[in-house]
């Protein structure tokens, strides 16, 4: 049973009741956020402070009581880095200190002052779900001083794809590499999407590498459940470079597709190592998927003109075949750059679904891929990177500033 | 004797050999006493003159003449009759003063790049010494084929450079990792070796104190005067044998490092021992799903199920060109209409899978509060 449902909205409920909590508790205007005041509503107002380690106090209500268990299990030890969203520490078991973990505190946000941040919730709520040898497991949770939230999690200290990607003078590697990679990650976000859930922010610095080379899909700030008919979601999610045309469109219900779009940049990048549709502007990056991709017109996509914020340059280009890709992706073959044109289709009905990724021949033809043990490394600055990559605020690309504000506008209460 | 050959009898039986490398008449040597075949100029008046060839033919020239031709690109070979074009990269100096040896190793070592299996990549020893035989012949037809030989040597050796090219970079890895290995075996010996020597080092000076001492107990003996001389006699057979032991200990010590040097060279690898390949791991075919396979069991999936809350978006443009899924829609409901059936808590608590009480306590809580569902976007 990879998934319960039962288990889904149980595991995180105490947080998703905390808004309805807060009146009740002592008017200071920090919430509590992991005790359950339904129970214990008479002793929250007089307690002492429950934070000193040693000394519990006899009256911790059983959720806190679990929280400080489940706190004293880890040793927090250096830190990593540090980041306005969120601080990364090494740590280790306190049974067994070979027993290693990165444990990324949350810190409370200026904008969420009354409650989690909603990111930090959707990082529970489904990393508390999702168990895959390819996605990054959630080891505990529990919250510290100030209520801040710290999610203990799996150790990855080879670092990121990313790195690998672009240190193009000390790593070198082949189609069989990009072929491991690639199927690890494809694995991944099949079993998100056969486990409904979105990630809705895959890239290469997402793609944390643990000590014997598997890949890792981490960062779940953005992902969400699939979502019912006639619901909307926002379309404001994956970072810019890695944002499928129907979201820079601005449809508001979409599905699976917006992933797979992400997987082929990320395909793209690993093949050419540079980022594929590099937009510094949302405008920018829609001009370049009609430029290198084509332009989505009615012919290519139904319907396309009719959404909300469909603009295209004015010359349109016709959709490019495989040939044109076959220059500058050639070196995964004939079937890799099909595979490649595929996840790249402008209408996501026409997308490859990531099962049907699984399933395309390129993973049967040669070179096989690579064993994870064999795939390229790098040794050093792994730990500083994977404490970079956790530490920043879902949908961002790291270089520029504006690429941070556009995803501070997630605007999770108009949608509803 | 045949070193002492003229040049012009050693060149003439190059050619019958060599023929075929270029339409030059001969392969001439390179000489201590030798001038430049290109410019004249002889050694007596450029005392480093040096001579370089380029492998596309052969010819020898010096590197003067090198630069003066070749630095402005591509240019044809000075020598007369040869039409080949050379460039100033390809030029080096020769290792072998025979030119003719010098262009073999560079082929024997180009073929030998390409045909790099090892005995172990063969069923029986009769096909390795075929195998064997077969890259002979082949070099042998590169060396000192005719025209038509040498080219099907070629085609020959590129249509298995192609064919096999995984396979020869693979044997290429493990031809490296094997001198790594006796690289380090030899540094271990070395190790042990220098470790050898600094103890009998040592030991030597050791002994010298003892006999410095020894010596000045035996005058401060002779000072006391009496009885001295048969006390050290008795003294000296006593240190001897102390030697005695004391070398004794030396040898013991020296063989027993050596044994632990053998010990650990042989953890990397045994001499003239067969170095035993690992068990080729039982790798199947590449499994994309890795083993994992979602396909319900207490129900069968249909695409296009519908239900009236919401067909009414299945004609809604919104939906159908954000490329929405209904299918994924319908899996999820069934999905969550089936998921809990089957699942036994009690048992799961037992064999201890799953969640901890405390877990389960808090999972009652939060089932009584799913009603509030907080839904984000």
């Amino acid at each position: 049973m990879a998934v319960s449902p039962l288990v889904a909205p149980a595991t995180s409920s105490p947080f998703k009741r905390q808004p309805s909590a807060v009146p009740s508790s002592n008017g200071n205007g920090t919430p509590r956020l992991l005790q359950n005041s339904n129970n214990n509503n008479s002793n929250n107002n007089n307690r002492p402070a429950p934070n000193s380690n040693n000394t519990l106090p006899m009256t911790l209500d059983p959720i806190e009581q679990l929280n400080e268990d489940e706190k004293r299990k880890y040793v927090k030890g250096k830190k990593l880095g540090e980041g306005t969203y969120a601080n990364v520490y090494l740590g280790h078991a306190r049974h067994d200190p070979s027993v290693l973990v990165a444990i990324k505190k949350i810190k409370v946000q200026q904008q969420y002052q009354d409650g989690m941040a909603p990111d930090a919730v959707r990082e529970l709520k489904y990393l508390r779900e999702l168990h895959h040898p390819n996605i990054i497991s959630l080891v505990s949770v529990f919250s510290s001083k100030d209520q801040n939230l710290n999610l203990v999690l799996e150790y990855l200290p080879l670092g990121d794809l990313e790195m690998l990607i672009r240190d193009v003078d000390r790593v070198r590697y082949g189609a069989g590499d990009i072929k491991a990679w690639m199927g690890m990650l494809a694995r991944a976000v099949w079993f998100c999407h056969d486990n409904f859930v979105l990630h809705r922010d895959i890239k290469p610095n997402n793609l944390l590498i643990a000590a014997d080379g598997e890949v890792k899909l981490a960062d779940f700030g953005l992902a969400r459940a699939f979502a019912d008919p006639g619901r909307r979601m926002t379309a404001n999610v994956i970072t810019r470079w890695y944002r499928p045309p129907e979201l820079l469109f601005g449809a508001r219900h979409y599905s699976g597709a917006v992933d797979v779009w992400s997987v082929g940049m990320v395909f793209a990048e690993l093949i050419i190592r540079a980022p594929f549709l590099a937009g510094n502007t949302e405008v920018e990056q829609i001009a370049l998927i009609c430029k290198q991709i084509g332009t989505p017109t009615e012919d290519n996509w139904p319907g396309v003109t009719q959404l909300r914020e469909y603009t295209v340059p004015t010359d349109v280009v016709a959709v490019w075949g495989k040939e044109a890709y076959m220059g500058r992706f050639g070196a995964v073959g004939a079937d890799g750059v099909d595979l490649l044109v595929k996840t790249v289709a402008l209408d996501p009905k026409k997308r490859i679904t990531a099962r049907e990724m699984l399933e395309h021949r390129w993973w049967r033809t040669d070179p096989k891929p690579t064993r994870k043990e064999d795939l390229p490394r790098k040794s050093s600055g792994g730990e500083e990177k994977m404490a970079a990559d956790l530490k920043r605020r879902p949908g961002i690309v790291e270089e520029e500033a504006r690429g941070a504000k556009v995803a501070r506008k997630l605007d999770f209460g108009q949608s509803k | 004797m045949s070193r002492k050959a003229p040049p012009g009898a050693r060149g003439a039986g190059a050619s019958t050999s060599n023929g075929t490398t270029s339409s030059a008449p001969a392969l001439p040597t390179i000489s201590t006493e030798d001038m430049c075949p290109v410019c004249k100029t002889i050694r007596y008046l450029n005392k480093d003159m040096e001579f370089l060839i380029n492998p596309e033919c052969y010819h020898s020239m010096c590197s003067n003449c090198v630069n003066r031709l070749f630095n402005d690109g591509p240019n044809q070979c000075p020598y007369a009759g040869c039409n080949r074009t050379l460039r100033r990269k390809g030029f080096r100096s020769a290792f072998f003063g025979d030119l003719a040896v010098e262009r073999e190793v560079d082929i024997r070592r180009r073929v030998a790049a390409v045909f790099n299996q090892a005995e172990d990549d063969f069923e029986t020893l009769r096909d390795y010494n075929n195998y064997l035989q077969m890259v002979e012949d082949l070099t042998f037809d590169l060396v000192s084929g005719g025209e038509a030989q040498r080219r099907t040597a070629e085609a020959t050796l590129g249509r298995w450079e192609a064919e096999h090219k995984a396979e020869i970079e693979r044997n290429r890895k493990a031809g490296r990792e094997a001198d790594e290995q006796s690289r380090r075996r030899l540094a271990a010996e070395r190790d042990a070796a220098r470790q050898r020597r600094v103890e009998a080092l040592q030991e030597a000076e050791e002994e010298k104190r003892e006999r410095v001492r020894n010596r000045e107990a035996e005058l401060d003996n002779l000072a006391l005067g009496d009885a001295g001389a048969g006390a050290g006699g008795a003294q000296r057979v006593q240190l001897k044998r102390r030697g005695q032991a004391a070398a004794n200990r030396a040898v013991e010590a020296a063989v027993h490092t050596a044994v632990a040097a053998a010990a650990d060279v042989g953890r990397l690898s045994i001499r003239g021992l067969k170095e035993k390949k690992k068990a080729p791991a039982p790798e199947g075919p590449y499994d994309p799903f890795a083993g994992l396979d979602f396909v319900p069991g207490r129900y069968k999936l249909h695409t296009g199920l519908g239900h009236p809350g919401i067909d009414k978006y299945k004609d809604d443009p919104a939906h159908i060109t954000g490329g929405y899924s209904f299918d994924e829609y319908t899996a999820r409901a069934m999905f969550e209409a089936f998921a809990g059936l089957g699942v036994f808590i009690e048992d799961e608590m037992e064999a201890g899978i799953g969640l901890s009480a405390g877990e389960v306590a808090t999972m009652s809580a939060g089932i009584a509060a799913v009603g509030d569902r907080m839904e984000l976007d």
